[in-house]
């Protein structure tokens, strides 16, 4: 089987052999060369090519063919006669000389081009190499130099890559190695490559194929496997991936479903009781739930949809039903919004009740917090626990969460002006409307145990029933005379609010699981670092003694005398002395 | 070596004057004209007869009528003009000169 081409010549149409038609381009190339400088080249090989012509169709019709062959080539040309015979006997001419010149400078001229037959990635260095007249090894060799070089030889290969040409064809080629692209060329590459493949051939079985071609093949099939994989598996993978969306989006909203099922089956559960649902406004419930699950539900359908197409390459749902849902969708937004704005406005006014306690005034008080959950009457009957058992308690176990109220009360510590001991608690609310802020503030359930000298907290609030969150807070206002001592248990630490309770440890005794503090003039002090303070400024007063001594010795070294005068003002300064104030002693 | 440098020398200065003597004859056709010189073993290829034809014509010695083929498209046949005919006439004399210079050259002038 062999290639067939359709050629125009001499305004004739022949159908010939590609092998053949490379051998008639050839001849006439040569000819065209040798006739090049004559005046009248294109009459003359006008001339040849529709005589060329004649002859072939005479051939065609002589033996009965439909197709130009290369016997049928040849012997045309033996009739033409090849250019050397054109100089026997068109010797007489003054334009020989000229003719020759352009015959002989023609092998000078190389071209670049990419070496596909010695190639081992694209045939760049092969066809550098011939154009150069280098032997290929060196130019690969500095190639791969340059690629340690940085990596220009990456950039540099791929430049040439892209800008030279590859040699497809023998007249390619042969422009290629800079051999004359006439007849004898083309008749030595032929030949050339006809014993090619006839090594080839007889090699096949030795697998002694060389590795640079070997390499080479490795590459070529690499980059042709890359290049069906990401057409091909890349779209198996996206497929992959969409059927796992599908999947994944399923249950999701199976789960979305049955979850809002069981908000609205569960109406007047608990839930509304807890933070962040006890936002929401009782009468509103239903459409807040319903608008939100609209709000998640369509866009995470459409993913799915999306999905289904992607995977299954089919429509899943037609356009008015896609139209359908996001008009639902943008209803359930604008309802979602319109609530928040609602709810958002109900925070608008500030309302708070104070409640103030004096308290018996004693020379020491313990504030302890109160692990056990605080329970209301309804809850006791609900969980069944018996107020009367005084062996049964329920801890709270203080977790912090997204579904944890924020209703932990704040303890502020004050220094008490009249002298007496009282406890403020301070109850704030938002609301829309100062009036129902003032509700809010009162509905607030908050107990503490004032027993003895232990003052027991809550650590949270409680809200009465029905009440919703509007940012309600409670603060402990204790107030206490100067003098007076307090012991902090640690679990109360994270609600006192204006001391940096975990700062005060006893170094002595860090097992304590409390700290001990006195209320001075100057606020509320911890003990422990107070006694330390002490220790530090008996230790100074110790060394400023000493260094007034060195000082009144009257040492002769004035370096010395300076750093003990030095020392002393440093001393002076951390206890706290006033430098003039010394001088007046 | 010699002998065939001096061979086609004179071949190529007797090629002109054969091929117009054809063409004077009639109106032809240039693989005709290559078929008589074949058989008059003057020459052998056909590419060498086109670039001569081209001068010739060039040179206002002949010219060429587009004849319509029975297969394919038109052929070029050649003519030989009025200055042709001249300069045919001259060379026919030019050959006469030299055919008896070599006469003479090779028997001598007394036979």
């Amino acid at each position: 089987m062999e290639k067939t081409i359709i050629i125009n010549i001499g305004n004739t149409i022949i159908h010939i052999e590609e092998s053949a038609y490379e051998l008639l381009k050839a001849y006439l190339n040569e000819v065209k060369q040798y006739f090049a400088n004559h005046a009248d080249d294109l009459e003359i090989v006008t001339d040849i090519e529709n005589r060329i012509a004649e002859l072939l169709t005479e051939q065609l019709e002589e033996q009965k063919k439909q197709v130009v062959d290369t016997a049928n080539v040849n012997s045309v040309i033996g009739q033409m006669g090849r250019v050397q015979d054109f100089d026997n006997a068109e010797a007489d001419t003054e334009e020989e000389p000229i003719i020759n010149t352009t015959y002989q400078a023609q092998p000078a001229d190389k071209k670049l081009y990419r070496d596909m037959d010695e190639r081992v990635i694209a045939g760049v260095c092969a066809g550098v190499a011939h154009y150069l007249d280098f032997e290929v090894k060196w130019i690969r060799l500095a190639m791969v130099l340059m690629v340690f070089l940085g990596g220009t030889g990456i950039l540099v290969y791929a430049l040439l890559w892209i800008i030279m040409p590859k040699a497809k064809s023998r007249i390619e080629k042969m422009e290629m190695k800079g051999e004359p692209a006439n007849l004898q060329g083309f008749q030595r590459n032929l030949d050339e490559e006809l014993q090619m493949v006839r090594e080839r051939l007889s090699e096949a079985n030795k697998h002694a194929q060389p590795v640079f071609s070997q390499f080479g093949n490795f590459i070529g099939e690499f980059f042709e496997w890359l290049g069906r994989f990401i057409s091909g598996t890349g779209k198996v993978i996206f497929k992959i991936i969409a059927i796992f969306i599908v999947i994944f989006g399923v249950l999701f909203l199976l789960t979305l479903i049955i979850g809002t099922a069981a908000f609205q089956g569960f109406w007047d559960a608990s839930i509304y009781e807890y933070f962040p649902f006890s936002i929401i406004n009782e009468g509103n419930r239903g459409l807040i739930i319903l608008s939100a699950f609209i709000v998640c539900f369509i866009p995470i359908l459409a993913l799915v949809l999306f999905s289904i197409r992607v995977a299954f390459s089919k429509q899943a749902i037609n356009k008015t039903l896609s139209f359908a849902l996001l008009i639902i969708w943008l209803a359930g937004v604008a309802t979602v919004g319109y609530q928040a704005a609602k709810i958002s406005s109900e925070f608008k006014q500030h309302a708070e009740l104070t409640q103030t306690n004096e308290l018996k005034t004693l020379p020491t008080y313990i504030i302890d917090i109160d692990k056990s959950k605080y329970f209301s009457k309804e809850d006791s009957i609900a969980y069944h626990i018996d107020a009367n058992q005084k062996n049964q308690i329920v801890v709270d176990d203080f977790e912090d969460g997204p579904f944890v109220s924020p209703n932990n009360i704040r303890i502020n510590i004050n220094k008490s002006e009249t002298g007496v001991t009282r406890l403020t608690q301070k109850f704030e609310s938002q609301g829309k409307t100062f009036q129902s802020a003032l509700q809010n503030a009162q509905n607030i359930s908050y107990t503490y145990i004032s027993k003895d000298a232990s003052l027991i907290f809550n650590p949270r609030f409680q809200l009465r029933k029905g009440t919703i969150w509007r940012n309600q807070e409670v603060w402990i206002n204790l107030e206490i005379p100067v003098g007076t001592k307090l012991i902090i248990k640690q679990d109360s630490y994270r609600y006192v609010n204006n001391y940096g309770t975990w700062d005060c440890e006893d170094k002595e005794n860090d097992s304590n699981d409390y700290s001990t503090w006195i209320m001075t003039d100057d606020g509320l002090k911890c003990i422990a670092q107070l006694k330390e303070e002490a220790v530090k400024k008996q230790k100074l007063e110790e060394e400023l003694y000493d260094l007034k001594t060195l000082q009144k010795k009257k040492n002769v070294d004035s370096v010395y005398q300076d750093s003990v005068s030095n020392r002393i003002k440093e001393v002076k300064d951390e206890l706290g002395i006033n430098t003039e104030e010394n001088n007046n002693d | 070596m010699i002998a065939e440098n001096t061979q086609t020398q004179m071949r190529k200065g007797i090629l002109e004057y054969c091929v117009l003597s054809i063409i004077a004859r009639g109106e032809i056709y240039a693989s005709d004209i290559i078929a008589e010189l074949r058989s008059a073993k003057l020459l052998v290829v056909e590419g060498t007869l086109y670039p001569l034809l081209t001068r010739l014509k060039n040179n206002g010695l002949l010219s060429y009528n587009w004849v319509e083929s029975t297969s394919g498209p038109p052929r070029k046949y050649y003519t030989i003009t009025e200055d042709g005919k001249g300069i045919l006439s001259q060379l026919d004399q030019t050959w006469q000169e030299l055919a008896y210079a070599v006469g003479i050259s090779q028997k001598g002038a007394n036979s």
